[in-house]
Protein backbone atom coordinates (compact mmCIF):
# COMPACT_ATOMS: atom_id res chain seq x y z
CA UNK A 1 0.00 0.00 0.00
CA UNK A 2 2.66 2.72 0.81
CA UNK A 3 4.66 1.78 -2.15
CA UNK A 4 1.35 2.46 -4.25
CA UNK A 5 1.11 5.49 -3.24
CA UNK A 6 4.23 6.13 -3.32
CA UNK A 7 4.54 5.58 -6.79
CA UNK A 8 1.28 7.87 -7.30
CA UNK A 9 3.02 10.65 -5.52
CA UNK A 10 5.58 10.21 -8.02
CA UNK A 11 3.22 10.35 -10.68
CA UNK A 12 1.30 13.35 -9.82
CA UNK A 13 4.45 15.24 -8.83
CA UNK A 14 5.85 14.50 -12.31
CA UNK A 15 3.18 15.57 -13.85
CA UNK A 16 3.56 18.98 -12.67
CA UNK A 17 6.68 19.38 -13.55
CA UNK A 18 8.29 20.88 -17.55
CA UNK A 19 10.00 17.92 -19.21
CA UNK A 20 13.15 19.82 -20.76
CA UNK A 21 13.53 19.52 -24.71
CA UNK A 22 16.80 18.53 -26.28
CA UNK A 23 17.71 22.34 -28.10
CA UNK A 24 17.52 21.44 -31.63
CA UNK A 25 15.18 24.58 -32.33
CA UNK A 26 16.47 27.90 -32.86
CA UNK A 27 14.89 31.18 -32.18
CA UNK A 28 15.47 33.88 -34.97
CA UNK A 29 14.05 37.45 -35.63
CA UNK A 30 14.45 40.21 -37.91
CA UNK A 31 17.78 41.97 -37.60
CA UNK A 32 15.69 45.07 -36.63
CA UNK A 33 14.54 43.72 -33.59
CA UNK A 34 16.21 45.10 -29.95
CA UNK A 35 16.55 41.94 -28.49
CA UNK A 36 19.40 39.52 -28.57
CA UNK A 37 18.05 37.12 -25.69
CA UNK A 38 14.87 36.32 -24.37
CA UNK A 39 13.83 34.26 -21.68
CA UNK A 40 11.46 31.49 -21.69
CA UNK A 41 8.47 32.97 -19.89
CA UNK A 42 8.53 36.14 -22.74
CA UNK A 43 9.40 33.74 -24.88
CA UNK A 44 6.05 31.85 -24.69
CA UNK A 45 4.31 35.01 -24.00
CA UNK A 46 4.78 35.98 -27.72
CA UNK A 47 3.82 33.09 -29.55
CA UNK A 48 0.68 32.76 -26.89
CA UNK A 49 -0.24 36.64 -28.04
CA UNK A 50 -0.32 37.14 -24.28
CA UNK A 51 2.95 39.92 -25.40
CA UNK A 52 3.54 41.76 -28.35
CA UNK A 53 7.09 43.49 -27.42
CA UNK A 54 10.58 42.15 -26.76
CA UNK A 55 12.66 44.87 -25.15
CA UNK A 56 10.19 47.56 -25.65
CA UNK A 57 9.82 47.02 -29.49
CA UNK A 58 7.00 45.64 -31.05
CA UNK A 59 7.54 41.53 -32.36
CA UNK A 60 4.99 39.63 -35.00
CA UNK A 61 5.74 36.07 -34.27
CA UNK A 62 5.49 33.56 -37.23
CA UNK A 63 4.77 29.99 -36.97
CA UNK A 64 5.22 26.76 -38.90
CA UNK A 65 2.29 25.23 -40.03
CA UNK A 66 4.06 21.82 -39.38
CA UNK A 67 7.51 19.94 -38.52
CA UNK A 68 10.10 18.37 -36.17
CA UNK A 69 11.26 22.21 -35.57
CA UNK A 70 7.62 22.85 -34.40
CA UNK A 71 6.53 20.65 -32.93
CA UNK A 72 9.80 20.58 -30.84
CA UNK A 73 9.26 24.62 -30.18
CA UNK A 74 5.84 23.61 -28.82
CA UNK A 75 7.01 20.97 -26.25
CA UNK A 76 10.04 23.04 -25.15
CA UNK A 77 8.83 26.39 -24.93
CA UNK A 78 4.54 26.25 -24.76
CA UNK A 79 3.72 22.79 -23.19
CA UNK A 80 1.08 22.23 -25.97
CA UNK A 81 0.52 20.46 -28.51
CA UNK A 82 -0.35 21.55 -32.14
CA UNK A 83 -4.27 21.32 -31.52
CA UNK A 84 -3.93 22.99 -27.94
CA UNK A 85 -1.79 25.67 -29.17
CA UNK A 86 -3.51 26.73 -32.10
CA UNK A 87 -7.43 26.77 -30.20
CA UNK A 88 -5.52 28.94 -27.69
CA UNK A 89 -5.12 31.42 -30.57
CA UNK A 90 -8.63 31.07 -31.80
CA UNK A 91 -9.55 32.03 -28.70
CA UNK A 92 -7.92 35.38 -28.87
CA UNK A 93 -9.23 35.86 -32.24
CA UNK A 94 -13.00 34.68 -31.47
CA UNK A 95 -12.34 37.37 -28.64
CA UNK A 96 -11.33 39.89 -30.68
CA UNK A 97 -8.16 40.27 -28.95
CA UNK A 98 -5.98 39.28 -31.69
CA UNK A 99 -5.40 37.64 -35.35
CA UNK A 100 -3.73 34.07 -35.82
CA UNK A 101 0.03 34.41 -36.34
CA UNK A 102 1.12 33.88 -40.13
CA UNK A 103 2.13 29.84 -40.26
CA UNK A 104 4.73 29.15 -43.36
CA UNK A 105 5.53 25.82 -44.35
CA UNK A 106 9.09 24.62 -43.89
CA UNK A 107 12.63 26.24 -42.11
CA UNK A 108 13.17 28.20 -45.42
CA UNK A 109 9.88 30.06 -45.60
CA UNK A 110 10.56 31.04 -41.87
CA UNK A 111 13.53 32.87 -42.69
CA UNK A 112 12.33 34.24 -45.81
CA UNK A 113 9.31 35.59 -43.87
CA UNK A 114 12.04 36.79 -40.49
CA UNK A 115 14.06 38.19 -43.00
CA UNK A 116 11.84 40.75 -44.79
CA UNK A 117 9.23 41.67 -42.27
CA UNK A 118 10.07 44.18 -39.23
CA UNK A 119 9.35 42.47 -35.97
CA UNK A 120 9.22 39.27 -37.34
CA UNK A 121 10.46 36.42 -34.82
CA UNK A 122 10.13 32.32 -35.43
CA UNK A 123 12.08 29.31 -34.86
CA UNK A 124 13.94 26.84 -37.19
CA UNK A 125 16.01 23.59 -36.95
CA UNK A 126 19.33 24.43 -35.29
CA UNK A 127 21.22 23.09 -38.91
CA UNK A 128 19.07 25.21 -41.09
CA UNK A 129 20.43 27.69 -43.02
CA UNK A 130 19.14 31.29 -41.50
CA UNK A 131 21.05 34.04 -43.35
CA UNK A 132 19.75 37.48 -42.93
CA UNK A 133 18.57 37.34 -39.71
CA UNK A 134 19.74 36.79 -35.76
CA UNK A 135 19.41 34.34 -33.73
CA UNK A 136 18.40 35.11 -29.68
CA UNK A 137 19.29 32.96 -27.11
CA UNK A 138 16.71 31.42 -24.57
CA UNK A 139 17.36 31.94 -21.10
CA UNK B 1 -24.04 55.62 -28.39
CA UNK B 2 -24.55 52.67 -30.90
CA UNK B 3 -24.93 55.33 -33.74
CA UNK B 4 -21.92 56.80 -33.06
CA UNK B 5 -19.88 53.53 -32.36
CA UNK B 6 -20.98 51.68 -35.49
CA UNK B 7 -20.10 54.91 -37.02
CA UNK B 8 -16.70 55.24 -35.80
CA UNK B 9 -16.33 51.61 -36.68
CA UNK B 10 -17.30 52.19 -40.24
CA UNK B 11 -14.66 54.85 -40.20
CA UNK B 12 -11.98 52.79 -39.08
CA UNK B 13 -12.99 50.16 -41.49
CA UNK B 14 -12.84 52.44 -44.67
CA UNK B 15 -9.57 53.94 -43.16
CA UNK B 16 -7.78 49.95 -43.92
CA UNK B 17 -7.57 50.40 -47.97
CA UNK B 18 -5.77 53.93 -47.11
CA UNK B 19 -3.20 51.95 -44.82
CA UNK B 20 -2.92 48.90 -47.03
CA UNK B 21 -1.25 47.63 -50.38
CA UNK B 22 -2.93 44.57 -50.09
CA UNK B 23 -4.82 42.09 -48.67
CA UNK B 24 -2.26 39.73 -47.86
CA UNK B 25 -0.81 43.13 -46.15
CA UNK B 26 -3.77 43.65 -44.22
CA UNK B 27 -3.59 40.28 -42.80
CA UNK B 28 -7.55 39.33 -43.12
CA UNK B 29 -8.28 36.10 -41.79
CA UNK B 30 -11.57 34.43 -41.23
CA UNK B 31 -12.67 31.81 -39.27
CA UNK B 32 -15.63 30.18 -37.80
CA UNK B 33 -17.39 27.68 -35.75
CA UNK B 34 -20.52 25.69 -35.48
CA UNK B 35 -22.03 23.35 -33.11
CA UNK B 36 -24.98 21.08 -32.85
CA UNK B 37 -26.07 19.71 -29.90
CA UNK B 38 -28.72 17.20 -27.79
CA UNK B 39 -30.19 17.58 -24.82
CA UNK B 40 -31.92 15.42 -22.18
CA UNK B 41 -33.55 15.81 -19.45
CA UNK B 42 -35.29 12.84 -17.11
CA UNK B 43 -37.68 15.25 -15.38
CA UNK B 44 -38.08 19.14 -16.08
CA UNK B 45 -37.98 20.53 -19.54
CA UNK B 46 -34.91 22.85 -19.97
CA UNK B 47 -34.30 26.04 -21.50
CA UNK B 48 -37.62 25.82 -23.37
CA UNK B 49 -36.93 22.86 -25.47
CA UNK B 50 -38.72 19.47 -25.40
CA UNK B 51 -35.83 17.51 -23.89
CA UNK B 52 -37.25 15.72 -21.74
CA UNK B 53 -38.26 13.64 -25.20
CA UNK B 54 -34.68 14.38 -26.65
CA UNK B 55 -33.95 17.54 -28.32
CA UNK B 56 -31.75 18.73 -30.55
CA UNK B 57 -32.56 22.44 -30.69
CA UNK B 58 -29.46 23.62 -29.94
CA UNK B 59 -27.80 24.86 -33.13
CA UNK B 60 -25.07 27.41 -32.96
CA UNK B 61 -22.95 28.90 -35.86
CA UNK B 62 -20.76 32.02 -35.71
CA UNK B 63 -18.14 33.46 -38.55
CA UNK B 64 -15.40 35.78 -37.21
CA UNK B 65 -13.87 38.25 -39.84
CA UNK B 66 -10.30 40.16 -38.57
CA UNK B 67 -8.13 42.40 -40.17
CA UNK B 68 -4.67 43.34 -38.90
CA UNK B 69 -3.39 46.49 -41.29
CA UNK B 70 -0.76 47.60 -38.79
CA UNK B 71 0.78 45.42 -36.00
CA UNK B 72 -0.53 47.83 -33.61
CA UNK B 73 -4.15 47.66 -35.06
CA UNK B 74 -6.97 45.45 -35.75
CA UNK B 75 -10.27 45.06 -36.57
CA UNK B 76 -12.93 42.49 -36.77
CA UNK B 77 -16.51 41.79 -36.27
CA UNK B 78 -18.33 38.44 -35.46
CA UNK B 79 -21.67 37.16 -36.15
CA UNK B 80 -23.88 34.68 -34.95
CA UNK B 81 -26.70 32.06 -35.45
CA UNK B 82 -27.61 30.81 -32.41
CA UNK B 83 -31.32 28.55 -31.66
CA UNK B 84 -31.92 26.86 -28.44
CA UNK B 85 -35.40 25.98 -27.97
CA UNK B 86 -37.32 29.31 -28.17
CA UNK B 87 -34.67 31.21 -27.67
CA UNK B 88 -32.97 32.86 -30.36
CA UNK B 89 -33.40 31.04 -34.67
CA UNK B 90 -32.10 34.56 -35.49
CA UNK B 91 -28.10 36.02 -36.55
CA UNK B 92 -27.22 38.57 -34.22
CA UNK B 93 -23.57 40.42 -33.94
CA UNK B 94 -21.64 39.36 -30.89
CA UNK B 95 -19.23 42.39 -31.38
CA UNK B 96 -17.48 44.54 -33.88
CA UNK B 97 -14.42 46.46 -32.81
CA UNK B 98 -11.36 48.27 -33.33
CA UNK B 99 -8.46 47.32 -31.49
CA UNK B 100 -5.39 49.65 -31.02
CA UNK B 101 -2.60 48.38 -28.69
CA UNK B 102 0.04 50.79 -28.23
CA UNK B 103 2.09 48.57 -26.60
CA UNK B 104 1.89 45.77 -23.50
CA UNK B 105 0.93 48.19 -20.98
CA UNK B 106 -1.73 49.94 -22.91
CA UNK B 107 -4.31 49.03 -24.97
CA UNK B 108 -8.07 50.15 -26.20
CA UNK B 109 -11.07 48.54 -27.71
CA UNK B 110 -14.23 50.23 -29.24
CA UNK B 111 -17.64 49.35 -30.77
CA UNK B 112 -19.02 46.58 -29.79
CA UNK B 113 -17.09 45.36 -27.37
CA UNK B 114 -16.49 41.86 -25.56
CA UNK B 115 -17.40 42.46 -21.43
CA UNK B 116 -14.04 41.41 -19.86
CA UNK B 117 -15.85 40.70 -16.03
CA UNK B 118 -15.34 37.35 -14.00
CA UNK B 119 -13.42 34.57 -14.94
CA UNK B 120 -15.26 33.43 -18.27
CA UNK B 121 -17.72 36.39 -19.82
CA UNK B 122 -15.00 37.20 -22.48
CA UNK B 123 -14.85 33.33 -23.93
CA UNK B 124 -18.26 31.85 -22.65
CA UNK B 125 -19.04 32.54 -26.42
CA UNK B 126 -15.89 30.53 -27.82
CA UNK B 127 -17.40 26.98 -27.49
CA UNK B 128 -14.06 25.14 -29.27
CA UNK B 129 -11.93 26.79 -26.26
CA UNK B 130 -13.33 25.32 -23.14
CA UNK B 131 -14.09 21.66 -21.84
CA UNK B 132 -17.47 21.76 -20.58
CA UNK B 133 -20.41 21.99 -23.24
CA UNK B 134 -22.48 24.00 -20.59
CA UNK B 135 -20.97 26.67 -18.38
CA UNK B 136 -22.08 27.04 -14.85
CA UNK B 137 -25.28 28.38 -15.55
CA UNK B 138 -25.50 30.73 -12.38
CA UNK B 139 -23.18 33.24 -13.38
CA UNK B 140 -22.93 32.03 -17.52
CA UNK B 141 -26.46 31.45 -18.21
CA UNK B 142 -26.54 30.48 -21.97
CA UNK B 143 -30.18 32.22 -22.65
CA UNK B 144 -28.82 35.12 -21.68
CA UNK B 145 -25.44 35.41 -23.89
CA UNK B 146 -26.06 37.51 -25.96
CA UNK B 147 -26.87 40.56 -22.99
CA UNK B 148 -23.89 39.36 -21.03
CA UNK B 149 -21.50 38.78 -23.92
CA UNK B 150 -20.81 42.75 -25.06
CA UNK B 151 -21.66 45.71 -24.76
CA UNK B 152 -21.35 48.81 -26.93
CA UNK B 153 -18.32 51.08 -25.66
CA UNK B 154 -15.22 50.49 -25.02
CA UNK B 155 -12.42 48.59 -23.26
CA UNK B 156 -8.84 49.95 -21.97
CA UNK B 157 -6.51 47.44 -21.33
CA UNK B 158 -2.93 46.18 -20.65
CA UNK B 159 -0.47 44.42 -18.53
CA UNK B 160 1.73 45.29 -15.65
CA UNK B 161 5.14 43.31 -15.08
CA UNK B 162 5.34 43.29 -11.64
CA UNK B 163 8.87 41.67 -11.63
CA UNK B 164 8.72 39.18 -9.28
CA UNK B 165 5.52 39.22 -7.71
CA UNK B 166 4.40 38.15 -11.68
CA UNK B 167 2.20 40.14 -13.58
CA UNK B 168 -0.95 42.05 -13.53
CA UNK B 169 -3.44 42.56 -15.99
CA UNK B 170 -6.05 45.46 -15.68
CA UNK B 171 -8.71 46.13 -18.01
CA UNK B 172 -11.51 48.77 -17.52
CA UNK B 173 -15.05 49.40 -19.18
CA UNK B 174 -17.56 51.65 -19.60
CA UNK B 175 -20.30 51.93 -21.87
CA UNK B 176 -23.80 50.69 -22.87
CA UNK B 177 -25.68 47.28 -22.16
CA UNK B 178 -28.72 45.83 -24.50
CA UNK B 179 -30.61 43.08 -23.28
CA UNK B 180 -33.21 42.46 -25.20
CA UNK B 181 -37.09 41.98 -25.00
CA UNK B 182 -36.56 37.72 -25.78
CA UNK B 183 -33.50 37.30 -23.65
CA UNK B 184 -33.48 34.69 -20.72
CA UNK B 185 -33.79 36.90 -17.65
CA UNK B 186 -37.44 38.01 -19.03
CA UNK B 187 -39.03 33.95 -19.52
CA UNK B 188 -40.57 34.31 -16.17
CA UNK B 189 -42.40 37.37 -16.65
CA UNK B 190 -43.33 36.76 -20.29
CA UNK B 191 -45.20 33.59 -18.43
CA UNK B 192 -46.75 36.20 -16.09
CA UNK B 193 -47.95 38.24 -18.83
CA UNK B 194 -45.19 40.58 -18.80
CA UNK B 195 -43.31 42.02 -22.03
CA UNK B 196 -40.87 44.29 -22.49
CA UNK B 197 -41.23 45.27 -26.26
CA UNK B 198 -38.30 46.96 -26.61
CA UNK B 199 -36.01 45.58 -24.37
CA UNK B 200 -34.16 47.19 -21.66
CA UNK B 201 -30.46 48.95 -21.85
CA UNK B 202 -28.69 51.30 -20.13
CA UNK B 203 -25.18 52.52 -19.02
CA UNK B 204 -22.36 50.56 -17.24
CA UNK B 205 -18.73 50.63 -16.38
CA UNK B 206 -16.31 48.13 -14.33
CA UNK B 207 -12.50 47.54 -13.60
CA UNK B 208 -10.88 43.91 -13.68
CA UNK B 209 -7.38 42.91 -12.02
CA UNK B 210 -5.81 39.44 -13.28
CA UNK B 211 -2.68 38.92 -11.04
CA UNK B 212 -0.33 36.23 -12.65
CA UNK B 213 1.31 35.45 -9.76
CA UNK B 214 4.97 34.09 -9.15
CA UNK B 215 3.46 30.58 -8.84
CA UNK B 216 3.69 29.45 -12.64
CA UNK B 217 0.03 29.10 -13.70
CA UNK B 218 -1.72 30.33 -11.03
CA UNK B 219 -4.29 33.37 -11.47
CA UNK B 220 -6.28 35.14 -8.57
CA UNK B 221 -8.60 37.92 -9.90
CA UNK B 222 -11.62 40.23 -9.23
CA UNK B 223 -14.23 42.46 -11.43
CA UNK B 224 -16.70 45.12 -10.22
CA UNK B 225 -19.31 46.05 -12.50
CA UNK B 226 -21.63 48.89 -12.02
CA UNK B 227 -25.04 49.28 -14.06
CA UNK B 228 -26.89 52.48 -13.68
CA UNK B 229 -30.31 52.30 -13.66
CA UNK B 230 -32.02 50.50 -16.42
CA UNK B 231 -35.90 51.39 -16.99
CA UNK B 232 -38.12 50.53 -20.34
CA UNK B 233 -41.41 50.73 -20.99
CA UNK B 234 -43.41 47.04 -20.02
CA UNK B 235 -46.47 45.72 -20.90
CA UNK B 236 -48.92 43.61 -19.01
CA UNK B 237 -51.62 41.41 -20.96
CA UNK B 238 -53.91 39.85 -18.84
CA UNK B 239 -56.56 37.15 -20.75
CA UNK B 240 -59.41 36.75 -18.36
CA UNK B 241 -59.56 33.09 -17.45
CA UNK B 242 -63.66 32.71 -15.93
CA UNK B 243 -66.84 34.16 -16.03
CA UNK B 244 -68.49 36.26 -18.10
CA UNK B 245 -65.59 38.30 -19.47
CA UNK B 246 -63.63 35.13 -20.22
CA UNK B 247 -61.31 35.00 -22.84
CA UNK B 248 -60.95 38.79 -22.16
CA UNK B 249 -57.82 40.46 -23.12
CA UNK B 250 -56.94 43.08 -20.76
CA UNK B 251 -53.52 45.31 -21.49
CA UNK B 252 -51.71 47.45 -19.30
CA UNK B 253 -48.78 49.55 -19.82
CA UNK B 254 -46.67 49.88 -17.18
CA UNK B 255 -42.58 50.40 -16.63
CA UNK B 256 -39.80 48.43 -15.78
CA UNK B 257 -36.51 49.42 -13.82
CA UNK B 258 -33.90 48.53 -11.80
CA UNK B 259 -32.08 50.24 -9.57
CA UNK B 260 -28.16 50.61 -9.25
CA UNK B 261 -26.35 47.57 -9.38
CA UNK B 262 -23.01 46.98 -8.33
CA UNK B 263 -21.55 43.07 -9.13
CA UNK B 264 -18.19 42.24 -7.22
CA UNK B 265 -16.97 38.78 -8.70
CA UNK B 266 -13.96 36.66 -7.16
CA UNK B 267 -12.23 34.11 -9.14
CA UNK B 268 -9.25 32.29 -9.69
CA UNK B 269 -7.48 29.78 -11.60
CA UNK B 270 -4.14 27.30 -11.71
CA UNK B 271 -3.46 26.00 -15.12
CA UNK B 272 -0.58 23.61 -15.05
CA UNK B 273 0.27 21.05 -17.86
CA UNK B 274 -3.13 18.66 -18.10
CA UNK B 275 -4.53 20.09 -15.14
CA UNK B 276 -6.95 22.86 -14.59
CA UNK B 277 -8.57 24.36 -11.36
CA UNK B 278 -10.75 27.07 -11.43
CA UNK B 279 -13.59 28.85 -9.39
CA UNK B 280 -15.49 31.98 -9.09
CA UNK B 281 -17.82 33.79 -7.05
CA UNK B 282 -20.09 36.89 -7.89
CA UNK B 283 -22.64 38.53 -6.04
CA UNK B 284 -25.96 40.92 -7.90
CA UNK B 285 -28.27 42.51 -5.74
CA UNK B 286 -31.12 45.20 -6.18
CA UNK B 287 -34.56 46.03 -6.41
CA UNK B 288 -36.85 45.64 -9.60
CA UNK B 289 -40.07 47.35 -9.87
CA UNK B 290 -43.14 47.23 -12.55
CA UNK B 291 -45.09 50.38 -11.85
CA UNK B 292 -48.36 50.82 -13.01
CA UNK B 293 -48.19 46.89 -12.45
CA UNK B 294 -47.28 45.34 -9.94
CA UNK B 295 -47.64 47.01 -6.14
CA UNK B 296 -44.74 46.22 -4.69
CA UNK B 297 -41.12 46.33 -5.65
CA UNK B 298 -39.36 42.87 -6.04
CA UNK B 299 -35.99 42.50 -4.06
CA UNK B 300 -33.52 40.16 -5.17
CA UNK B 301 -30.06 39.18 -3.72
CA UNK B 302 -28.20 37.03 -5.63
CA UNK B 303 -25.41 34.54 -5.10
CA UNK B 304 -23.43 32.12 -7.29
CA UNK B 305 -20.40 30.08 -7.30
CA UNK B 306 -18.32 27.25 -8.79
CA UNK B 307 -15.60 25.19 -8.80
CA UNK B 308 -14.23 23.01 -11.83
CA UNK B 309 -11.38 20.84 -12.69
CA UNK B 310 -10.29 18.87 -15.35
CA UNK B 311 -7.33 16.64 -16.84
CA UNK B 312 -5.73 16.46 -19.83
CA UNK B 313 -5.64 12.16 -20.09
CA UNK B 314 -4.22 12.22 -23.86
CA UNK B 315 -3.63 14.62 -26.40
CA UNK B 316 -7.26 13.89 -27.80
CA UNK B 317 -9.06 13.15 -24.38
CA UNK B 318 -9.58 15.59 -21.53
CA UNK B 319 -12.38 14.53 -18.69
CA UNK B 320 -13.47 16.92 -15.78
CA UNK B 321 -15.88 18.23 -13.13
CA UNK B 322 -17.53 20.70 -11.77
CA UNK B 323 -19.76 21.71 -8.81
CA UNK B 324 -22.15 25.27 -8.87
CA UNK B 325 -24.72 26.86 -6.55
CA UNK B 326 -26.98 29.93 -7.36
CA UNK B 327 -29.84 31.28 -4.82
CA UNK B 328 -31.50 34.06 -4.54
CA UNK B 329 -31.74 34.89 -0.33
CA UNK B 330 -34.64 37.69 -1.11
CA UNK B 331 -36.69 35.01 -2.70
CA UNK B 332 -39.21 33.37 -0.57
CA UNK B 333 -37.79 29.40 0.42
CA UNK B 334 -38.22 26.30 -1.76
CA UNK B 335 -36.47 24.34 -4.90
CA UNK B 336 -37.60 27.65 -6.75
CA UNK B 337 -34.77 29.71 -4.99
CA UNK B 338 -31.55 27.86 -5.61
CA UNK B 339 -29.75 25.78 -8.31
CA UNK B 340 -27.17 23.12 -7.25
CA UNK B 341 -25.63 21.39 -10.41
CA UNK B 342 -23.19 18.74 -10.13
CA UNK B 343 -21.29 17.98 -13.58
CA UNK B 344 -18.99 15.47 -14.98
CA UNK B 345 -17.73 16.22 -18.50
CA UNK B 346 -15.57 14.93 -21.20
CA UNK B 347 -14.11 16.34 -24.58
CA UNK B 348 -12.87 14.05 -27.61
CA UNK B 349 -10.76 16.26 -30.24
CA UNK B 350 -10.72 14.80 -33.72
CA UNK B 351 -8.22 16.53 -35.02
CA UNK B 352 -7.66 20.53 -34.51
CA UNK B 353 -11.20 21.37 -36.80
CA UNK B 354 -13.44 18.69 -35.56
CA UNK B 355 -14.74 17.67 -31.38
CA UNK B 356 -16.95 16.08 -29.61
CA UNK B 357 -18.51 17.20 -26.08
CA UNK B 358 -20.70 14.69 -23.43
CA UNK B 359 -21.72 16.36 -19.72
CA UNK B 360 -23.98 14.83 -17.23
CA UNK B 361 -25.41 16.98 -14.59
CA UNK B 362 -27.33 16.15 -11.67
CA UNK B 363 -29.39 18.79 -11.02
CA UNK B 364 -31.38 20.58 -7.71
CA UNK B 365 -33.92 23.11 -7.37
CA UNK B 366 -35.46 24.85 -9.89
CA UNK B 367 -33.83 28.65 -10.42
CA UNK B 368 -32.43 28.43 -13.06
CA UNK B 369 -33.29 27.01 -16.92
CA UNK B 370 -37.36 26.37 -16.45
CA UNK B 371 -40.74 28.05 -17.89
CA UNK B 372 -43.90 27.28 -16.52
CA UNK B 373 -45.34 26.85 -20.53
CA UNK B 374 -43.46 23.75 -21.54
CA UNK B 375 -43.65 21.99 -17.96
CA UNK B 376 -47.70 22.26 -17.28
CA UNK B 377 -47.37 19.83 -14.32
CA UNK B 378 -45.19 21.32 -12.65
CA UNK B 379 -41.33 21.53 -11.94
CA UNK B 380 -39.74 18.47 -10.28
CA UNK B 381 -37.08 19.88 -7.67
CA UNK B 382 -34.48 17.23 -9.11
CA UNK B 383 -33.59 16.65 -12.91
CA UNK B 384 -30.29 14.97 -14.45
CA UNK B 385 -29.73 16.46 -18.18
CA UNK B 386 -27.66 14.83 -20.45
CA UNK B 387 -25.89 16.79 -22.78
CA UNK B 388 -24.14 15.87 -26.39
CA UNK B 389 -22.76 18.04 -28.87
CA UNK B 390 -20.33 17.96 -31.75
CA UNK B 391 -18.53 20.81 -32.85
CA UNK B 392 -15.76 22.09 -35.56
CA UNK B 393 -13.83 25.17 -35.84
CA UNK B 394 -11.88 26.92 -38.03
Amino acid sequence: MKRLLYALLLVVSASLFTVQAKAQVIVIANPGVKASDVSKNDLKDVFTGASTSLSGGTVVPVLAKAGPAHEEFLQAYIGKNDAAYRAGWRSLVFSGQATMPKSVDGDAAVVEFVAHNAGAIGYIGKASAHDGVKVLSVK
Amino acid sequence: MKRLLVGAMALALGAIPATAQSLEDLNIQIHGYATQGFLYTTNNNIFTTSSSDGSPEWTEAVLNVGAQPTPKLHVGVQARYFLLGNFGDAITLDWAAADYKFNDKFGVRFGKVKTPSGLFNETQDIDPSYMWSLLPQGIYPITSRNSLLAHYGGVAYGTLNLQRAGKLDYRGWSGEREIEGNDGYWVSFAESGITLPNGVSGLLNGGALHWKTPLSGLMLGSSLARYNSYSAPAVDTYVVPAGPSKGLTITTPGSFAIGHETVPDFFGRYDKNKVMFAAEYNRTAGLLTLEGISPAPDPYNLRAWFAMGSYKISDKFSAGAYVSQYFDKAATLGPSRYSKDWAISGRYDFNQYLYAKAEQHFIEGTAIGYDANLNPGGLNPNTKLTVLKMGVSF
